[in-house]
């Protein structure tokens, strides 16, 4: 593995214009960092996929200098540099008449691999991505649209390029499946490294994918480009504003660290016990309900519903369905989030194993906030 | 019909079947090769497509008739010459040929020649590789039908001397022998299917892909 240390790709006064005389990019300057998810996003026509484009040659500009490495891209065979760079397109753009494993074969398959080695590399690919080894042998055609964009992101990490280009690539397919693919891009990312250029036009799949993140503005100019937190806390200007939208406080809350964030006292019981006991620890009228391991299993009101008199705890007693903050990867949003959600007020928060470590509650959130603000202000 | 006219002759019948084999399948050949690099032509340049396509469509409304008659003095051949029927069939073959691989090669999905290019394919093995591939079925369909005109337009030549079953037809009529045209219809429309349903099995040998259908 070729892990460069210095591998950067550095746009320098780029313009492109086209032959009816737009201009989709207009003097950019931008270097994306090695090793990182570098975020091109923006409104249509802004010039992000421009700008991606331009990085493998597919498009040319008509002014300044794009370097991969110090190199000029320009300067370099478009052919071997496009080998050096796996290309994740929209809808996959997959082969059609190409069985899945041979189309995650092509770029070793174009540098010279023999068939046999390159097939093993397919195989090697389909498990890092996910996918089984029945489809091998199927085509396009026969896989869903998650799967064929899972296809796309093995076969351009075949050849195991360092950088890897990613234009829109989890657009076509439906939000579920879309947060699955991102979770993965991620999962991946970690194990691997890369450096990734990732265009989209969701400011929000920007934010949760984007090291760092580039917002093109209407006619190819950069407005910002910023780590996200960043973003969402001080657009540099109206667009930038407009463009991360409603809820940017609220969604900025993840990029805040919880580390502060006092746990109080959590009132629970275990499975097995009664009602009588569990009316004796619950706390403002509600006990969470914890299963051996003491992960929650859910809340039970000890007043109004539950009828007086003891029996063992039912299934059916519990409110369950709010959601956990987890200490570990935890961020204040999250935090909040639990507090918010929890049916008794108080935020359910776990470790890495789900185990129950204290409570949350949202006035504690909000302290931490401004502690974090006012922290930042002195900084 | 008499049927004992056709073993008394059928050295003759297959010697003229054969011939009739030459004089079609050259020209189908022939004619493929040349349709795909000018229907490659026409996809890839619009100036190349404003004269290949309405060439190619004036080309064929010209007579077959008329095509043999006048081949000779261009081509400097005898006008006898099996030379002429060749390259007038030829000739229709890719007049019908390159509006059709023109097509096809224009319905090849652009994201699939876009993410070919971007995989680092240059231009001449991804034509080979992924755009001629992707065209077949389409192409196929269009192969076929310059086939049943092939076959069917060879009989024409037999009025200038060379037309292999064709003959069977100018003979039985004047000699006025209806077991002959009949004889020479049938082998013809034989023919025409058997070579029909050998690209038919072509086509789908090499594309097992097209048939595999979506998901549901």
């Amino acid at each position: 593995m070729t892990r460069g240390v210095s591998r950067v790709i550095e746009f320098r006064g780029v313009t492109k214009r086209f032959p009816d005389g737009t201009v989709a990019v207009d003097r950019l300057d931008l270097s994306v960092d090695a090793g990182r998810i570098t975020v091109f996003v923006g409104p249509s026509g802004c010039g992000k996929t421009t700008s991606l484009r331009m990085v493998n040659r597919m498009i040319e500009p008509s002014e300044g200098v794009i370097t991969v490495d110090g190199r000029d891209v320009m300067a370099t065979d478009a052919a071997e540099l496009r080998r050096g760079m796996g290309y994740v397109i929209q809808h996959a753009g997959l082969f059609p008449h190409r069985t899945i494993r041979d189309n995650v074969a092509t770029v070793p398959l174009l540098l010279g691999w023999t068939k046999a080695r390159a097939r093993k590399r397919a195989a090697e690919l389909m498990e890092l991505v996910g996918l089984t080894p029945e489809m091998a042998r199927r085509y396009p055609s026969q896989l869903s649209g998650g799967q064929q964009q899972r296809v796309g992101v093995a076969r351009a990490l075949a050849a195991d390029p360092p950088i890897l280009l990613m234009d829109e690539p989890f657009s076509a397919v439906d939000p579920v499946v879309r947060e699955g693919l991102q979770e993965e891009l991620l999962r991946l990312q970690a194990e691997l490294g890369k450096t990734i250029v990732f265009v989209t036009h969701d400011i929000d799949e920007a934010i949760k994918l984007g090291d760092r993140v580039a917002v093109f503005g209407s006619g190819g100019h950069l407005a910002q480009y910023d780590e996200p937190g960043t973003l969402l806390a001080r657009p540099a200007n109206d667009f930038v504003d407009g463009f991360v939208g409603r809820d940017r406080g609220y969604r900025g809350l993840g990029f805040l660290p919880a580390d502060r964030l006092p746990l109080g006292e959590l009132p629970t019981v275990a499975a097995g016990a009664t009602t009588a006991q569990a009316r004796a620890t619950a706390d403002r009228g509600w006990v969470l309900v914890v299963d051996a391991a003491r992960r929650p299993l859910g809340w039970l009101p000890v007043n109004g519903s539950l009828p007086a008199g003891d029996r063992p705890i039912g299934a059916g007693d519990l409110v369950p369905g709010e959601s956990l903050y987890d200490v570990a990867s935890g961020s204040l949003r999250g935090a909040l989030d639990a507090a918010l959600s929890s049916p008794s007020g108080l935020g359910v928060a776990v470790d890495g194993d789900g185990v129950v470590v204290g409570s949350v509650a949202a006035t504690d959130v909000l302290d931490a906030l401004a502690a974090a603000r006012g922290h930042e202000a002195v900084a | 019909m008499i049927w004992g006219w056709i073993p008394a002759n059928a050295d003759r019948i297959l010697a003229l079947t054969l011939e009739h084999l030459r004089l079609s399948l050259i020209p189908v050949v022939a004619g493929l090769l040349l349709a795909v690099p000018f229907g490659w032509l026409a996809n890839r340049y619009r100036p190349a497509r404003a004269v290949l396509i309405p060439a190619a469509g004036v080309l064929y409304t010209i007579p077959s008739l008329a095509l043999f008659v006048v081949l000779p003095g261009i081509l400097g051949t005898q006008i006898l010459s099996e030379v002429n029927i060749v390259v007038a069939l030829t000739m229709y073959t890719v007049a019908l040929l390159v509006r059709i691989v023109a097509d096809a090669l224009a319905a090849v999905p652009g994201t699939v020649v876009a993410s070919a290019t971007a995989m680092g394919y240059r231009p001449a093995r991804r034509f080979f590789d992924v755009e001629l591939p992707l065209a077949v079925p389409v192409l196929v369909a269009g192969l076929r039908v310059a086939t049943a005109s092939t076959v069917n337009l060879v009989t024409v030549g037999a009025l200038i001397g060379v037309g292999g079953l064709g003959e069977l037809f100018t003979e039985g009529f004047q000699l006025n022998f209806p077991t002959e045209i009949v004889t020479g219809v049938t082998l013809v429309v034989l023919l025409t299917f058997v070579g029909d349903a050998l690209l038919l099995g072509l086509s789908r040998a090499s594309t097992p892909w097209s048939r595999v259908g979506g998901r549901s």
